[in-house]
């Protein structure tokens, strides 16, 4: 089958799409004037804070609230004795349980005229626990005579997903194993085999707004809430069935800043709408900072560890990764971060050719883990791509021309990332889509850029030392799928020649809006400023998944594209005869429909729109068949490439690691935008950098508290931190994925998973020692140093 | 908790405002005079999330006592752009035009630290720009974008200074002069 891409499709001069438009939303976000849900205010609206447990593990013997009820000004107090202990949503606990299991765990919610008066009252809540034992690492979760986190579903700590949703492909031990080839042989072959270890910092993602909600079901049976999260329509159901009321008497509305993949559902929403119906007030429940970090979800903690079996002539033969994850207290979903890595880190990034994955999770009493950009694949990657160094290393062949050896190309084999776990048995391979032929030109032209030729030394050997001062250089490649969920949008023609797209899926920073925005002005021949975007309103929109998993692009964008199309469809069928022509011979741009041969012939869109009263498009995506997005043939949903490129000073005095330079080139199809292309791209960089530089979360190994919930503690990168616009560079390499609006697909957290490799590489080149580690601290970098100076 | 009467002059007007004495600047900005552009991020000084500009220096809401700012000249955001015209100030159009900016949240404060900065110094270097908003956090890693926002508004500022005016830009949409209602009776 030919996998080949007609890329004169996708080379015509576009009007709007592949613009650097300013974003729909910038003026709003440059007054100040973008509304948060911490600035929304509504008449009699009372306010609720969140008692949060002390303990990481502790049985609720005794809670009384009758002190609390009497200050004056308290509304209402929830507890799980007043509750129904229920599972809201697919992946979490009960809104209050009375066991807790991690220290930040819900006991408590104050509903009151102010702030201060439900803090106050708090105060006066009398709670006794029983302290029960807990068990903070993954390894030690896992061993017979662990403390069990949630005896509830299991009597270890293995993690099997929930009851209710059944892991198919995991084994009895707890692992979710993917073989592709032979993995036994393909160790026979081998020339060398290189082993490596990591462990993955533990990152939170650090949500600029910290997460706040309100909600109003005080007027009617009509429950509105404005919630700050990336998911909005897949919230309904599950809070329908809670509440006890139809779907379409629930109406969210989604104003989310900066979710970085993990403001999904929180249980504020659901104590909103039962505080609001008992008190019969609109209510808001606003985090602190502090709560946004213990009360939410952090990044998934992995230890790794691997051998990559390889040939003299540079080939992988062989490739096993063993991998546990820290799932954490509450964290239904963490299956998916385990998928995946199996499929993208441990299975997909090179031709492996023969591989064997085995990964596990385990229930802990720190706090959950959930998704953040790059939802294990930059967890998995890092380990992965260190050790495909130490392979480069070991047969004496250059990294970049090691991954250039190995590439990925169109045509190979490829799985869907939930075969993993949903999936049969026996995986059903299908193919990568010629979209990924790219991968070479990302580790080329990132190699040329980077200037790697002629900084690179060889393995352990720094670009230069001055004093105490190592200079290193290093390289790494990742990968990230582009999921494929349920979406629909619509496209609304106005009389006046403008139109409305509505897409439940969510702005959430990304540039979604924008993107949308340009897509829809493209296919209907009308100018940008001619279309508002409405995102994220169940009021108002059909299904739409969400802005999870990178599925933006590929799901959202190209519905509200086909929505378009059909709008378009529509305006041609009625405008063709009046033209003297047929549909298939006319074409849309500047405000006009025109007929392709001759111009001239032409009618403005405004009048076409004003004839038929209301023109409107509609689509639902069409499902995926089996695992292959292509009904005829077995191309999987994309995957989108990277190669970074750091280089680093170390300081063999403190430690202390400075990032100097970043080069990361990004596979993202086509760039609907390019301005917002290359921010995401940065964000990603800045991510994984301050990942394994200087965001590690501390957590007291005796109780599970989080030791610096708050942003001095807990060092976000500033413009200082990261090097300046000349040596901080995300570029885009396009080929288009001939499924996408387009040509586009997603990319953004493939942003994510080269650059921390790429850096601890370049460490490794600048000191000579090899680290394990995967918080690169001063500290840890420091005792490498020493060792190899003992060594010496 | 007692509440004290503050006169706070904001944006060139003159408030009478009640904190009490833990209210720090950025709560009687929001919640007294709605003032909803200075964010609150990390409530601990950490971020410059929450940067107003207070007599000529980029400061800190988050960690100003409301009390204290009586008496001082407060430029918060929302006194950016022209009063009369509503014309966005030129270090927000060049944010606008750069795409500096993701998510948003950060961005009000990083254009008062890029003002208070373009006030003092209108010719900075990138790494005075640099240091400048190193108080200021984007999550979003927009720093590429943000410092050539700053360095194209201060080419911006001086051009208004030397009377330079932008050429506008060319409609190039033909206009259509015809309501929608002339078609419906057009109607088949």
């Amino acid at each position: 089958m030919d996998h080949s891409i007609d890329e004169s499709k996708y080379s015509k001069d576009y009007a709007v799409v592949g613009k650097r438009l300013p974003r729909v939303d910038a003026v709003a976000k440059v007054t100040g004037k973008f509304q948060c849900i911490a600035d929304i205010q509504l008449p009699g609206m009372i306010y609720a804070k969140v008692m949060h447990s002390p303990y990481s593990h502790a049985k609720i013997t005794k809670i009384d609230t009758s002190k609390a009820e009497e200050v004056p000004g308290v509304k209402c107090i929830l507890t799980h004795l007043n509750t129904k202990k229920m599972h809201v949503n697919w992946h979490m606990g009960p809104p209050l349980d009375d066991v807790m299991h991690y220290q930040g765990e819900e006991v408590a919610v104050v509903a009151a005229l102010t702030e201060k008066i439900a803090l106050e009252a708090m105060k006066l809540i009398e709670v006794e626990y029983e302290i029960l034992p807990s068990v903070y690492d993954s390894e030690e979760a896992l061993k017979p005579d662990a403390p069990i986190v949630h005896p509830e579903y299991r009597s270890d700590n293995s993690f099997r997903g929930l009851p209710w949703i059944g892991l198919n492909r995991m084994d009895e031990d707890g692992y979710l194993r993917i073989e592709h080839g032979n993995y036994e042989k393909g160790k026979k072959e081998a020339d060398v085999i290189v082993e490596g270890d990591n462990v993955t910092p533990i990152q939170f993602p650090i949500s600029p707004a910290p997460r706040c909600c309100v909600v109003d079901w005080s007027s009617g049976d009509m429950l509105n809430a404005w919630i700050d999260s990336q998911t909005t329509q897949s919230q309904v159901p599950g809070l329908s069935a809670y509440l006890g009321i139809p779907q379409n008497k629930i109406r969210l509305m989604s104003h989310c800043i900066g979710a970085y993949g993990n403001k999904q559902p929180v249980k504020l929403l659901w104590f909103g709408a039962l505080i609001s119906k008992q008190t019969g007030r609109p209510v808001k429940l606003p985090y602190t900072r502090e709560e946004d970090f213990i009360g939410t979800w952090r990044r998934v903690e992995f230890k790794t560890h691997m051998e990559m079996g390889v040939k003299k002539d540079g080939t992988i033969s062989s490739f096993f990764t063993h991998c546990i994850a820290n799932q954490g207290a509450d964290s239904g979903f963490g299956f998916i971060s385990m998928g995946t890595a199996s499929v993208e880190a441990f299975t997909l990034l090179h031709k492996y050719n023969n591989s064997l994955c085995e990964t596990a999770g385990a229930y802990t009493n720190i706090t959950s883990y959930g998704a953040i950009n790059g939802f294990g694949a930059p967890e998995g990657m890092y380990g992965a791509e260190k050790v495909a160094d130490r392979a480069a290393e070991a047969i004496g062949m250059d990294p970049v021309e090691f991954y250039l050896k190995n590439v990925v190309k169109g045509g190979d084999d490829s799985m869907e990332m939930n075969q993993s776990f949903n999936g049969p048995k026996e995986i059903e391979w299908g193919v990568m889509g010629p979209d990924i032929d790219d991968f070479e030109e990302v580790i080329r032209k990132c190699a040329e850029e980077s200037k790697w030729k002629e900084k690179w030394q060889g393995w352990g050997k720094p670009v230069s030392a001055e004093g105490p001062i190592r200079r290193g250089i290093g390289v790494a490649t990742g990968m990230h799928h582009c999921t494929w969920n349920p979406s629909s949008a619509i496209v609304k023609m106005n009389m006046d020649g403008s139109a409305v797209v509505i897409n439940n899926a969510n702005e959430i920073g990304q540039g979604f809006a924008t993107a949308i925005t340009q897509v829809v002005a493209e296919s209907l021949g009308i100018s940008y400023e001619k279309v508002t975007a409405v995102t994220g309103d169940t009021g108002v929109g059909g299904f739409a998944f969400g802005n999870v998993a990178s599925q933006g692009t590929t799901s959202h964008v190209y519905s509200s594209k086909r929505a378009a199309d059909d709008a378009r469809r529509k305006m041609f069928e009625w405008a063709a005869p009046k033209l003297g022509t047929t549909p298939d011979k006319l074409d849309a741009k500047n405000n006009f429909v025109f007929v392709k041969e001759d111009p001239e012939k032409k009618m403005p869109v405004a009048q076409i729109c004003a004839a038929n009263v209301q023109i409107f498009g509609t689509t639902t995506n069409p499902p995926q068949e089996k695992f292959f997005l292509d009904p005829n043939g077995k191309i999987t949903s994309p995957y989108a490439t990277a190669c970074a490129i750091a280089e680093v000073e170390v300081d063999t005095e403190t430690g202390i690691v400075r990032l100097t330079d970043l080069h990361s080139f990004d596979d993202v199809g086509v760039a609907l935008n390019p301005d917002n292309c290359e921010n995401q791209i940065d964000l990603g960089m800045c991510m994984a950098k301050g990942w394994i530089l200087n965001e590690k979360v501390a957590i007291d190994k005796r109780n599970g508290a989080i030791m610096n919930p708050n942003m001095i503690d807990y060092k976000v990168s500033t413009i200082l931190d990261m090097p300046d616009r000349h040596h901080y560079v995300g570029r885009i390499v396009e080929k288009p994925w001939p499924f996408g609006p387009y040509g586009g697909k997603g990319f953004s957290e493939t942003a994510c998973t080269a650059t921390a490799p790429a850096i601890a590489n370049a460490v490794y080149n600048a000191i000579g020692v090899r680290i394990d580690e995967g918080f690169l601290s001063p500290k840890v970098v420091l005792q490498a140093w020493n060792s190899r100076e003992k060594e010496r | 908790m007692k509440k004290e009467t503050v006169i706070l002059n904001v944006n060139g007007e003159s408030y009478e405002v009640h904190p009490a004495s833990t209210d720090s600047l950025a709560d009687v900005l929001r919640n007294e005079l709605g003032l909803m552009g200075t964010r609150i991020m990390c409530n601990d000084g950490a971020c410059g999330a929450c940067t107003v500009i207070m007599d000529g220096e980029a400061t800190l809401s988050c960690m100003m006592p409301a009390m204290d700012a009586e008496g001082k000249e407060i430029i918060t955001i929302e006194g950016l752009p022209d009063p009369k015209t509503g014309e966005l100030h030129p270090i927000q159009q060049a944010y606008v035009d750069h795409n500096a900016m993701q998510c948003g949240f950060c961005t009000p404060g990083f254009i008062m630290s890029s003002k208070a900065l373009l006030d003092k110094n209108p010719h900075p270097s990138e790494e005075e720009i640099r240091q400048a908003l190193s108080g200021n956090i984007c999550r979003c890693g927009t720093y590429r974008k943000i410092t050539e926002a700053v360095l194209d508004a201060a080419d911006r500022i001086q051009k208004i200074k030397d009377g330079v005016t932008e050429k506008p830009k060319e409609e190039q949409e033909e206009v259509i002069e015809v309501s929608s209602t002339s078609f419906l009776g057009g109607r088949s």
